[in-house]
């Protein structure tokens, strides 16, 4: 049990410096954090995704990404979403590029930064932007991105947008 | 099913959920000033509308309430690889 509790005092204690981390890196780096923890969920998400099943559906491979984080402990829980008086889950943008929304409620990172006062949609909300982009990149040979529409302090609603 | 419900007399109208709202679940009805749930079907449970509100008259029911997990010896023990 001593064990137990010494290794939730260490959690707390990472997650207390990836909070500050977050909160601290812009006013610092400027620009440039974001592209760093973007490229680090990028570089996350290619190696978590090397053996996962390739597909051309974005609900599918959405799926694998899902299968991806709870294969590897991650507690990163999210789930379509579809406004009512919309049809079809995955929408189709002006530009051609699908679109589907997902709220994320269980993050880790936003529990931290709530937990010591810290903002939302920092640097590190924007590693699960690299995250998906890199695993869809590997699943659907194309490019994403994850935009974050709203970041609520019970759950995230995202718009994941893949290149047709 | 989530249930959202606006306590009529705490409302003052400011419509500062309506703002806040990602899915616009509220409407405003300009005949009482105060703004109703309009589409409860579309709340992602974010809680942000419930949190803004300087009356506190929006509540929630049966949402999903995020977990505590730096808390939860469980997922403690699931994130030993991360440590």
């Amino acid at each position: 049990m001593e064990e137990i509790l010494k290794k939730r005092r260490t959690l707390q204690e990472t997650m207390n410096f990836m909070a500050a981390l977050s909160a601290g890196i812009e006013p610092i780096l400027g620009r440039g954090a974001t592209s760093m923890t973007t490229a680090a969920g990028r570089n996350l998400g290619r190696k978590f995704s090397e053996k996962a099943k390739r597909t051309d559906d974005l609900l599918t491979a959405v799926e694998e990404v899902r299968h991806i984080l709870a294969a590897n402990h991650c507690l990163w829980g999210f789930e379509p979403f579809k406004p009512k008086g919309q049809e079809q889950l995955v929408t189709i943008n002006d530009k051609g590029q699908h679109q589907l929304q997902l709220v994320f409620r269980d993050c880790m990172i936003r529990q931290a930064l709530l937990r010591f006062g810290h903002p939302q949609q920092g640097s590190l909300c924007n590693m699960m932007y690299g995250f998906f982009a890199g695993a869809l990149e590997t699943i659907m040979g194309k490019k994403a991105t994850l935009e974050i529409r709203h970041a609520g302090e019970n759950a995230c609603l995202k718009v994941l947008t893949v290149d047709a | 099913m989530l249930e959202m419900t606006i306590n009529e007399k705490a409302c003052r109208g400011c419509r500062l959920c309506q703002d806040v709202c990602p899915t616009e679940c509220f409407a405003y009805e300009a005949a009482t000033k105060k703004v109703t749930v309009a589409v409860v079907e579309n709340c992602i449970g974010c809680l942000s509308c419930a949190y803004i509100c300087p009356s506190g008259a929006i509540a929630h029911r049966n949402h999903h309430v995020v977990k505590n997990f730096y808390r939860n010896i469980e997922f403690s023990m699931r994130m030993e690889k991360f440590l």
